[in-house]
Parts: structure tokens; sequence; C-alpha cells
């Protein structure tokens, strides 16, 4: 019954806004708040997992490993690779030292090599350490692991990940800016559609304001429509987001640890489909995307409402 | 019941310099009073109906309009809910385009938020009383301009407000027609609502004698 008396005031605004062109840019901006907004949490979800594998890693690269360590500290040691190994086993803060073999070292360059194999390749040994934590190291141990081995690369991974931890805020802030942004654009359009709608229903607002139609009850009629325009373009948009999310997502897939690998088109779209289907996307990545429509109607129907407030303010 | 004291209302700037539309104006009129509005074309009539219909507010004086005194500070809830009250009749009659004439009639009875079979039975009463009960689902466009006088004159007094102000309300009406619309004005200031309509139709005011007052260059030369 209340609906039929909304609708049986004059202002069809059915008629009176611009709904298709409204959906569309609302739909833009919502897919732009999306990709961003998955930017910033992949950025985010990727910088603390590699923090959280580094903070306690040391990384040992020992060029020519199988020739012979030029001081050996150990005369069991033959190769330069097992030279620095004994020296790391003297550590009083380790827990574990462990040398990759061939298949890990191919799976750790595959991301960047393919899976061609590297086993004509000149490749250092890579040894990962694994500290207590708060470990340093001995005044001395490089200048020992040098003179056995020269030219091993000792990377304590505590360094970078601080400088991880700053690229990955700088990209949350500039993901924020930009979705700040992206709403004010869609403010914007929101407004201008308002504005729109009331300069085609001019005359009616002010036959409606003269017969004592309340400010709100006029700005509620507007928000309402314009609140479920936006709801559609947010959802839309954030529907059309979804699929180049997941793609993506599945791309990167490699470069947190998982063993992901597409020969074509057709199959990364289908295993990215389907990662969305079997709960292998973040559930805090589909509610921070479920939040997008919600965030465009209350957008949508705020703005409505202050925008009609205002222009009511011209009639006494 | 409306009171005036000393009301001045200024029109915007005209040619470089402010218009003054209304000037001094006093006036009361008691509740289920009726006051014809007579002056030539430019007296400041519809000026006069605008303010007391609060389409515009005084800018000086006193202004007292159903218990509620009319100041730029007064909460624009509180005018939403006077205008409820007070109905006015345009010479251009406004109808809502899109609407039909029983929505149109409708129209401020909905805005009450009255039930709506009342609005129903209320709505199609009275159409069918003006002469209109055939062309309730008609749209405005399609009615001539004494019928779309009448859709106007019955939104007006289909929510029984406590004031109507009319403005030429019988301009496009035959002689019975403006007859039959000014006995049931007079019938409802007996039911306590206050009239007062503005015309040029001297044989109207005679047929109806009722106090009148009278505008000349936006000021009030006699209240009789």
């Amino acid at each position: 019954m209340s609906s039929r008396k909304q609708a049986r005031d004059g202002l069809a605004l059915a008629h009176a806004l611009p709904d298709r062109s409204l959906i569309a840019m609302v739909a833009a901006m919502s897919l732009l708040a999306a990709l961003t907004f998955a930017g910033a949490f992949g950025a985010r979800e990727l910088s603390a997992r590699w923090a959280r594998g580094a903070a306690n890693l040391m990384t040992v690269q020992v060029p020519d490993p199988e020739k012979p360590a030029i001081v050996p500290s150990d005369s069991a040691a033959a190769s330069r690779a097992d030279a620095v190994l004994s020296l790391l086993q003297t550590l009083p803060s380790l827990r574990r030292a462990h040398r990759l073999d061939t298949q890990e070292l191919d799976r750790l360059l595959a991301p960047w090599l393919g899976n061609t194999g590297t086993s004509a390749l000149p490749l250092p040994a890579v040894v990962e350490v694994d500290l207590t934590s708060g470990a340093t190291l001995p005044d001395t141990f490089v200048t020992t692991v040098q003179s056995e081995a020269p030219g091993t690369l000792i990377e304590r991974n505590d360094d970078w990940r601080e400088q991880l931890h700053a690229i990955a805020r700088s990209l949350l802030v500039c993901a924020a800016l930009a979705i700040t942004l992206v709403g004010g654009i869609a403010a914007a359009v929101i407004g201008m559609a308002t504005r729109l709608g009331l300069g085609a229903r001019r005359d009616s607002l002010i036959i409606l304001h003269g017969l004592g139609a309340p400010d709100g009850y006029v700005a509620g009629r507007f928000a309402r429509r314009v609140a479920l325009l936006a709801f559609g373009g947010g959802a839309l948009g954030t529907i059309l987001a979804v699929l180049p999310i997941a793609v993506v997502s599945r791309l990167m897939a490699p470069l947190s640890g998982a063993a992901v690998s597409h020969e074509t088109w057709p199959s990364l779209l289908r295993d990215s489909l389907h990662s969305l289907t079997i709960g292998g996307t973040s559930t805090d990545l589909l509610i921070g995307l479920g939040c997008i429509p919600l965030i465009m109607t209350i957008l949508g129907w705020g703005t409505a409402q202050t925008i009609v407030r205002i222009w009511l303010r011209r009639l006494p | 019941m409306i009171r005036l004291e000393k009301v001045t209302w200024q029109h915007g700037p005209s040619a470089g310099r402010e218009r003054e539309t209304l000037a001094n104006i006093s006036f009361a009129v008691p509740q289920g009073g009726f006051r014809w509005l007579l002056g030539p074309s430019g007296a400041g009539k519809s000026s006069l109906l605008r303010l007391l219909h609060l389409e515009a507010l005084p800018r000086s004086g006193t202004c007292e309009l159903l218990g509620t005194s009319i100041t730029p500070h007064v909460k624009r809830s509180a005018l939403a809910r006077l205008r409820q009250r007070i109905s006015m009749v345009h010479q251009d009659y406004r109808l809502m385009p899109t609407l039909s004439i029983a929505d149109n009639v409708g129209l401020p009875l909905r805005l009450q938020k009255r039930d709506e079979d009342e609005v129903a039975q209320e709505v199609s009463t009275l159409l069918t009383w003006m002469g209109l009960g055939a062309r309730q689902s008609s749209c405005p466009a399609e009615l001539s301009g004494g019928e779309q006088q009448r859709t106007a004159i019955a939104r007006a007094v289909v929510s029984r407000p406590a004031i109507i102000l009319a403005d030429e309300p019988t301009n496009a009406l035959d002689e019975a027609q403006a007859v039959r619309v000014l006995t049931m004005l007079r019938e409802l200031t007996a039911m306590g609502t206050t009239v007062i309509v503005a015309t040029h139709n001297d044989a109207l005011v005679r047929r109806y004698p009722a106090p009148a007052l009278h505008l000349e260059h936006g000021k009030l030369i006699g209240d009789e």
C-alpha cells in the first residue's frame, strides 16, 4: 500500500533520473575500486607471508660449490659447499641448515625460468638457514666463510623484511587514496545525476512542496531510487571485477609458494573460477568485495539526500 | 486565522534596484472568515496569496497563520506541516502532468498518509460532485481549461484545509460552474475554513457580498 502511495506522487523518478548512465558510471567506479582493493589486499598478504617466512631466515649462496675449499676448517669437507655447511653447523643459534637440492632449485626458479630445469646452468649452492629468534652472527663468521669459499653471499632476510613492510604500507596508502578518489568521483557522478533528476522534475517538486511535502519525503524518494541504482551499478562492477581478480590471483599464486602451472588461457580461466567456488580465495577478500555494492548504495543514498535537501533550500 | 501586521515583501532585484511588491500590509481574517481580494492587475494580489501560502516569507512585519508566527527562523518541517493545512488554487492550476485527475486530487491526502481506501472514496465523491466523475483516469493534458480548474479546486478542498487561497478560481468556468464553486467555498467557511478569493469578476463579487481586501500598487487601500 505504501509503495503505491509513493509511486503516485507525480515524481516518476524512473523516467526522471538517467538510470542506465548512472548504473554504468557506478559500475565503472566499482570495478576500479574492486581491482584497487584486491591489488592492495594481495600486496598486503604477500608482504605478510614473505615477512613471516623471512623473520629468522638467512640465505647463503656458495658459488662454485663443488670446488675444493681453500682453507678447510674441517678436513672431512671436500667441497666449498660442504665447508660452508660445516661452518654453519658451528653456529650456536642454528636451528636448521638445509642445502636445496636440484628439484627444489628448479621449483624456486620456475617463475623466472619456467619448467625447463636448471641442471645446465652454473648455479651456486643455496643453503636455507633457520636461526633462533633474534640471533646475531659472530663477528668473524663472514670472514671465515669467505676464506674457505670466496664469493659466498650471506643474506639476512631480516634486512629486507622492513623494506617489504614499507613497500606494502605504501601500496596500502596508495590504494586507500585511489579508493577515496574513486568514491569521490562516484559521489560526484551520483550528485550530477540527482541534479539532472531535480531539473527534470522541477515543476512537480514545486507543486509537491506547495502541497506540504516535507523535505525528508522528497529527499527520501530520490535517495531510495538513487541508492537502488547505485547498488545495481556497484554489484555489476564488482561482479565484472571478480574474474580478472581471480585470474591475477592464480597467476600470482607461485609467488606465495603455491605450485601452480597453466598451459593455456582456458585452463587458467577454468582454474581461476574453480578456486573461487571451492573456497580457494581469501574470505576477507570476498567480504571486502561484497562490501563495495553496499558502500555504493550508502554513498548514493547519502549523496542524493544531501543534494536534494540543498536544492529544496531554494524554496521557503 | 490569518493576521498580518505591517508586512512587507520584496520581490527579487528588478532593473538594478529592488522592487517592493507588498508594503505595510495589515489585516486579519478570523477562522471561518471569507474575504474577496480585489484590485487591478499587478496590484499584488497573487503576491499576497503567495505570501499567505508560504511560497515566500515576509521581509518585515508580523505574519501569523493558524497560530504560528511566520519568521525566517521557523523550522522547515513546521512550514511543511502548515502548508498541508493551507490550500491554494493557482491561476495556472499546477496539476501534475504525469498523474491522472484522481491521483492529482488525492495527492494532498496521500502526503498526509491517509488510508488508500479513504483516499479513493473521498476523491471519487468530490470529482463526481465537481462533474468530473467520468474523467477520473484522464491526464490533465486531456482536459479543457475549465475541467483543469475544477480539478485544481477539488485538490484544494479535498483535505478539508484550515485555509483556502484561490487566485482567480473561476476565470475558466462558465457562470453556472462558478456559482457552484463559490457556493461550495462559502459552505466551507461555515465549517470553519478561512477562504480568500482573488478575482476580477465583479458580477461574482456582487452576487456573493462579503468583506473585501482592496490592493493597489502593493498597498492595502481598503479592508471592508
